[in-house]
């Protein structure tokens, strides 16, 4: 019942989030002009944040059953890492004119696509760490060296692109996170991904519950778990490019979301990784209407929202669990 | 007393670099009957446990129900043996059904839907280990000794014939180990070859058909309990003497539930 009750709740924040935001930010519904354009826009922008939120929260639940650690976000596989330098690169390589660039996509795909293939790299170094009797500890190593070092390189490509002025605002921008510049058709590109990567979290969720155990006990019970931390890995690593994609580095949904929902659904991941998906979106789409809303002389940026929000969420659930922990 | 071989070990060796932890251990075990796995701290016991389970690499040779284990895969090993180690890792909020019901995985399909064997191999499980009572608790709000007995259960409801237990009456109290021990012997007699790692040696001179002694990773003794927990085999392993008569034991009264 009380589960029950929360989905009901989610699903009306969600709609209520989406809603808000199709009615709130510059310009006016009242003009018939500019009523269908702003509402297009503004549709665009909502699907982006809900996708990216979605994305994120439900590579949180995971990577946290993953590593039985509620305290890990996606990040610390390193993939999140891959995909912001492949998005970085992708644009470097679209202002300054390379060939590569418009070769076989269209402009808007090219920063999708960097997105994707930085991630796919990534995957690719932690999975070849990633065999059958590696340690979490590996994995988390492995994770944070990838993500040391795609940090290095990006802080590089920022430095480059100091030379111009568009280009310094494009990383910028991008870094900060949001979803003002997603167009309809980089929407579409991401949506099977979000969409394959939540489902196959989902019918991952019985293995996923069974890592709670620990290694050799999931070992004794029959999970192959190598084979599933790579799958799951790799589910991972979609949801994150597919959600750097279109939001750009947007930090602690992933975090704060799982671990928001734990006391409400349970920590079973067949109810935990949908109510994720919802809060997820619900969140982020809320966090851009923040970001639209804020008098300022430009638009906030979506990771600098959902960092002040999510820092302090965070530190009073980290308190919360602490103090259950010394309560017994 | 003994049915056909469960488990043929033949020069099973452990290593983990130039230590060796196992010796070239040889034994055979029949179904339906409890054998204890004793010897002082570190002399194997947890080891060949988890390697029976296969949890650890070996060399050697290691025949679990008449088959190579080797050529089992990990859902067949599960439904043939169940581990239940000495401190399990799990302390997540999971409904103690659920954790009970996770000694299916096993048998699910790709969806992982449980059907109405699942369901009865489960509340079987939790009614042998009576913790039907703890079936909607939550298992992180559990004490130690109702962990146990639901950790016992999800081994119990993977059905398998060889059940493997370390040290599973430490810091329990006297009537919880009894209890435990009593079910043991129930479900020897049911069948299972029990295989339980134990400190207490006058527990295991209770409880157990069986005994193999282990020291330094080496297979000192193997045999009938009573033959095994004798003042030889004990004075050389442990270096203690064996009392003839305890001045005082404890049972369970005649009559009297046993549920552990």
């Amino acid at each position: 019942m009380k589960i029950a009750l929360t989905y009901v709740v989610l699903l009306a924040l969600l709609i209520g989030a989406v809603g808000l935001a199709l009615l709130v930010g510059h310009g006016s519904l009242a003009d018939p002009v500019l009523r269908s354009t702003l509402l297009g826009l503004r549709a665009t922008r909502v699907g982006a944040a809900l996708l990216a939120g979605a994305a994120l929260a439900t590579g949180g639940a995971v990577v946290q059953g993953v590593f039985r650690d509620p305290l890990v976000s996606p990040s610390i596989l390193g993939t999140t890492a891959g995909a912001s330098l492949g998005g970085q690169l992708a644009m470097l390589a679209l202002v300054s004119g390379s060939p590569l660039a418009s070769v076989a996509v269209s402009a808007e795909m090219v920063l999708p696509l960097g997105c994707l293939l930085g991630a796919g790299l990534s995957l690719t170094i932690v999975l070849t760490f990633c065999r059958e009797r590696t340690g979490t500890l590996t994995l988390i190593l492995t994770g944070f060296i990838l993500s040391s070092l795609f940090l290095a390189l990006s802080s590089f490509i920022t430095s480059l692109a100091q030379d111009s002025w568009d280009m310094s605002r494009a990383v910028v921008s991008f870094t900060l996170g949001g979803v003002g510049g997603v167009s309809t058709r980089q929407l579409l590109a991401v949506l099977p991904l979000v969409g394959i990567g939540i489902v196959a979290s989902w019918l991952w969720s019985g293995t996923l519950d069974l890592l709670l155990s620990g290694e050799e006990e999931a070992t004794s019970l029959g999970v192959e778990v190598g084979r599933a931390r790579r799958w799951a890995v790799t589910w991972v690593a979609v949801l994150a490019a597919a959600a750097i994609a279109v939001g750009g580095n947007v930090g602690f949904v992933g975090l704060i979301v799982p671990h928001t929902l734990r006391p409400l659904v349970g920590v079973r991941h067949r109810r935990l990784i949908p109510a994720c998906a919802l809060l997820g979106g619900a969140f982020l789409v809320a966090c851009d209407i923040i970001a639209r809303v804020f008098p300022s002389r430009s638009e906030l940026p979506l990771g600098v929202i959902t960092g002040i929000i999510g820092a302090p969420v965070f530190l009073v659930l980290l308190a919360r669990s602490q103090r259950e922990v010394s309560h017994g | 007393m003994a049915d056909r071989a469960c488990i043929e070990a033949q020069g099973l060796t452990v290593q983990r670099g130039n230590h060796v932890l196992l010796n070239e251990i040889s034994f055979s075990l029949g179904a339906g009957q409890v054998v204890a796995l004793l010897g002082p701290n570190g002399a194997g016991k947890s080891t060949l446990l988890k390697t029976l389970a296969g949890l650890l690499p070996f060399s050697g040779e290691l025949r679990l129900d008449g088959r190579e284990a080797s050529q089992l895969d990990r859902q067949e090993r599960a439904r043939l043996v169940a581990y239940v180690p000495q401190h399990s890792a799990l302390d997540a909020a999971l409904p103690v059904r659920d954790v009970v019901a996770h000694g299916r995985f096993a048998y699910r399909d790709v969806w992982g839907r449980p059907d109405q064997r699942d369901d009865a191999a489960i509340e079987r499980a939790m009614e042998l280990t009576d913790t039907r009572r703890l079936a909607g608790r939550s298992f992180s709000r559990l004490s130690y000794g109702e962990r146990r007995l639901v950790l016992l259960a999800r081994a119990l409801a993977t059905e398998a014939r060889v059940l493997l237990l370390d040290e599973p009456t430490a810091a329990l109290d006297v009537t919880h180990a009894l209890g435990l021990l009593h079910l043991l012997r129930d479900l020897a007699s049911r069948g299972a070859l029990v295989m339980v790692a134990l400190h207490q040696l006058n527990e295991a001179a209770q409880a157990s058909d069986q005994a193999l002694l282990l020291a330094s990773g080496h297979l000192v003794s193997a045999g009938p309990a009573a033959e095994v927990i004798s003042a030889e085999p004990v004075r050389r392993v442990y270096g203690v003497e064996i009392v003839p008569a305890a001045q005082f034991g404890f049972r369970i009264p005649a009559g009297k539930d046993s549920s552990p």
